[in-house]
């Protein structure tokens, strides 16, 4: 047997460098939390992130002088350096976090920052709701540079070509260019994130003084609300998540913002060009909008039927508040978790977990298994049905509009559902291992398995600080692979045993 | 007199690779060991006192629609049980019900008059005739305190909404913000599963308020070696950039 990888001490090298960037980004992104822990007279937490800051900045400033190289990057080398991108990312970000003491233990720092990065928004921090606001930003800021995708935000700033970088932007499961150009591609990104950043930040900060809020508070719930949305986190600044701020208005902004954030960047663009039928038309709108009606539909008739509520208002801020934060994969709760479980019958939860698994649309800031794949995935069933159905000399075509209008073709097909199933089988890794542990039921099994592997944040209570290692690492793993969508981890484990088997160039 | 053998491609890759996990693993070593030489509060006296007993000492479970028939139980036992029935009363009522239980099975203390205490955290959110606030009845709230200074962890923050008329909510000093535990409150009110006020979410409607501690501010103390970690590696990272630069131009 034979593996087309034999990677050798350059290709470390350069892998080595470009991760070495990415390094320099989370240490300046540190600086942020720093600043303003200094500000406040938090001076354990900033030297928490001087310390996380010193030894991110180290670790570029060794691999900038030691390994800088021209050799061109391959998809290979893309694949890997962004696998490892997002282990070591959470790696260094949970030193500051494991500094604060308000984690179990490193696993679950590690976790906590895992789940950041990838906007999973979990969480297992003990005592949220005192925690310093240094601490809480450092979360925050953590969702968004992921939820924009830490390699584009970082290597578009520090890195040289385009060229070079187009390899990684694809490699971090974005699959859709926006722009030609990769630096418009990410100079448009940085234009959207910032335009809804001063809009909906402004309304949030105004409804949350509306609500009862300072001016100085309402900007630090608004800006953390915005981060946490729009990178479709779900991270709260209070453990009692937007239940906290008994308000409608809050509840509708922060949906529109977390609406905003599942929308691929080519759906913004073709928004921002004033094309609305282009947005209309999109495989994924379509797919998302059929999809969250009949799982809204499914959910209203589970809770009516359950008797868990009883009006309109409670079925669209409880229900449909739920619905939305899970098919976008913010994860905000309206909900307590343990209510999902004991007071929401059976059929609303597994609303959200059909939700859940879908997840939002392709080159955003959402997870899941992406509305596009369900679209194909589809597709290509109705495709297969109609082939078998019409005479054999009949030539089926099945098209889809992706921007333009496309001819639905096997291997696009067969890429949708291998990743689906990917994903399945990801979602039956984090069922079987929680179910080992024998303490909870199959209800809660799944639906915390499929929260954690779409990267969603909404939580049954089975995430929690006293959760087993063993569960939080299977966790850490659907994560990473949940948003690297499986095929860069897959490389990056060709990589390792590759190397394994001693087939470096010799 | 032997010669060592050339090192080869294969070997120096796999060492670099053994080199990146050993610092990882001294990166989390080290972590781990300097947090675990942070200075700690005394918490002893951070319990408050006068806090009454649960009315029920478990933690009862029920799902709707699954498995009804511990609610009708659950009322049961709160029926008959003497302390609930002061529960009912004006305060000082002697039982109290907790945040946790009432989630297990929020069907079965729907409509009922409860006590409840915990720590006022955040912001009280005022509205016509009175304020929402958040009272958390968790450890942090009722034993230990904030999570500053001390390694007394105990898990998640756990509370309920609670709707305070104007007379109530004036009567709320401070609520709990970091390094600051807000007023302990002992309140007495409606538990409603689905209050049509908010939106359908769990609340206490409180009627009666009591406040058992005062706000309480802790002072972490300053983690000294941790200071002096940071401003040293904050050195190294300094020269370590000097240097890149450096290389790098020439």
């Amino acid at each position: 047997m034979s593996t087309a990888l034999k990677p050798d001490l350059g290709d470390l090298k350069l892998i080595g460098y470009y991760l070495g960037k990415v390094l320099l980004g989370l240490g300046l992104l540190q600086l942020v939390p720093l600043v303003v822990a200094l500000s406040l007279g938090e001076w354990n937490s900033a030297s928490a992130f001087a310390i996380g800051a010193a030894i991110a900045v180290t670790s570029w400033a060794l691999s900038d002088a030691l390994l800088a190289t021209r050799r061109a990057l391959t998809w290979a080398h893309g694949m890997v350096i962004v696998a490892l991108s997002w282990l070591l990312g959470p790696v260094y970000a949970a030193v500051p976090m494991l500094l604060s003491g308000r984690f179990t233990d490193p696993m679950h720092a590690l976790f906590e920052a895992m789940s950041a990065l990838t906007t999973t928004g979990m969480s297992v921090i003990h005592d949220l709701d005192h925690t310093p606001i240094s601490e809480d930003l450092f979360r925050h800021l953590l969702q968004i540079a992921g939820g924009l995708g830490i390699i584009i935000v970082v290597l578009s700033v520090f890195a040289a070509g385009g060229a070079r970088i187009t390899t990684l932007y694809v490699s971090e499961a974005r699959d859709e260019r926006v722009l030609p150009n990769i630096i418009r591609t990410a100079r448009f990104i940085f234009t959207v994130a910032g335009t809804l950043f001063v809009v909906f930040t402004t309304l949030l900060i105004v409804a949350l003084i509306a609500t009862g809020f300072t001016p100085g508070r309402a900007v630090y719930h608004g800006v953390n609300l915005f981060f946490s949305s729009f990178a479709t986190g779900g991270f709260s600044v209070m453990q009692s998540s937007i239940i906290y701020y008994h308000s409608a208005w809050v509840e509708l902004l922060v949906g529109i913002v977390m609406i905003a954030g599942t929308l691929s960047f080519g759906l913004h663009l073709a928004m921002w060009r004033g094309d609305p039928r282009d947005v209309l038309r999109h495989i994924e709108t379509r797919t998302l909008t059929v999809v969250t009606s009949a799982l809204f539909l499914l959910l209203c008739w589970g809770l009516v039927r359950a008797g868990s509520y009883d009006s309109v208002t409670a079925l669209l801020r409880k229900g449909l508040f739920t619905l939305v934060s899970a098919a976008s994969s913010t994860g905000h709760q309206v909900n307590v978790g343990d209510t999902y479980l004991y007071d929401w019958g059976l059929l609303a939860p597994a609303a959200i977990v059909a939700a859940m698994a879908m997840g939002g649309m392709a080159s955003s800031t959402a997870g899941g298994i992406k509305a596009m794949r369900v679209g194909l995935t589809f597709k290509s069933v109705i495709h297969e049905i109609r082939r078998i159905l019409l005479p054999e000399s009949a030539l089926v075509v099945t098209t889809y509009h992706a921007g333009k209008r496309r001819v639905l073709r096997d291997a696009t097909a067969r890429a949708a559902v291998i990743v689906l199933l990917l994903f399945i089988a990801s979602y039956l890794l984090g069922i079987v291992t929680a179910l080992a542990y024998g303490e909870l039921d199959l209800t809660q099994a799944i639906f915390e398995a499929v929260s954690v592997g779409s990267n969603i944040g909404i939580s049954i209570g089975v995430v929690n600080p006293g959760m087993p290692d063993g569960l939080a690492l299977v966790y850490i793993l659907q994560m990473w692979l949940g948003r690297l969508e499986f095929v860069a981890a897959f490389v990056l484990l060709g990589y390792l045993v590759a190397l394994a088997r001693g087939r470096a160039h010799t | 007199m032997t010669s060592r053998p050339p090192s080869t491609p294969v070997a120096r890759t796999r060492g670099v690779l053994l080199a990146v996990l050993l610092g990882l693993v001294l990166l989390t070593v080290g972590t781990v060991a300097l947090e675990a030489a942070h200075p700690q509060l005394d918490t002893s006296g951070n319990a408050v006192a006068g806090v009454p007993p649960l009315a029920l000492d478990d933690e009862p479970t029920c799902r709707r629609f699954v498995e009804e028939a511990p609610i009708d139980d659950i009322r049961e036992r709160l029926r008959r049980d003497a302390a609930v029935e002061r529960i009912r009363e004006d305060l000082p009522a002697g039982g109290r019900i907790s945040s946790t239980q009432i989630y297990l099975c929020p069907s079965a203390y729907d409509g009922l008059e409860v006590t409840f205490v915990g720590e006022v955290v955040g912001e009280l959110l005022p509205r016509r005739g009175g304020a929402w606030a958040q009272v958390n009845d968790d450890a942090y709230a009722l034993e230990t305190g904030p999570l500053v200074g001390h390694r007394e962890r105990a898990g998640f923050n756990t509370g309920l909404s609670v709707w305070l008329p104007e007379d109530l909510a004036a009567r709320i000093q401070q609520p709990g913000r970091p390094a600051l535990r807000g007023d302990v409150v002992l309140l007495t009110g409606t538990l409603l599963r689905a209050d049509p006020a908010d939106g359908g979410g769990i609340t206490l409607r409180a009627s009666a308020l009591e406040t058992l501690a005062e706000p309480l501010a802790l002072e972490p103390p300053l983690h000294v070696l941790q200071v002096v970690v940071a401003a040293v590696l904050t050195l190294v990272a300094l020269a370590s950039s000097l240097w890149a630069y450096r290389r790098r131009r020439g």
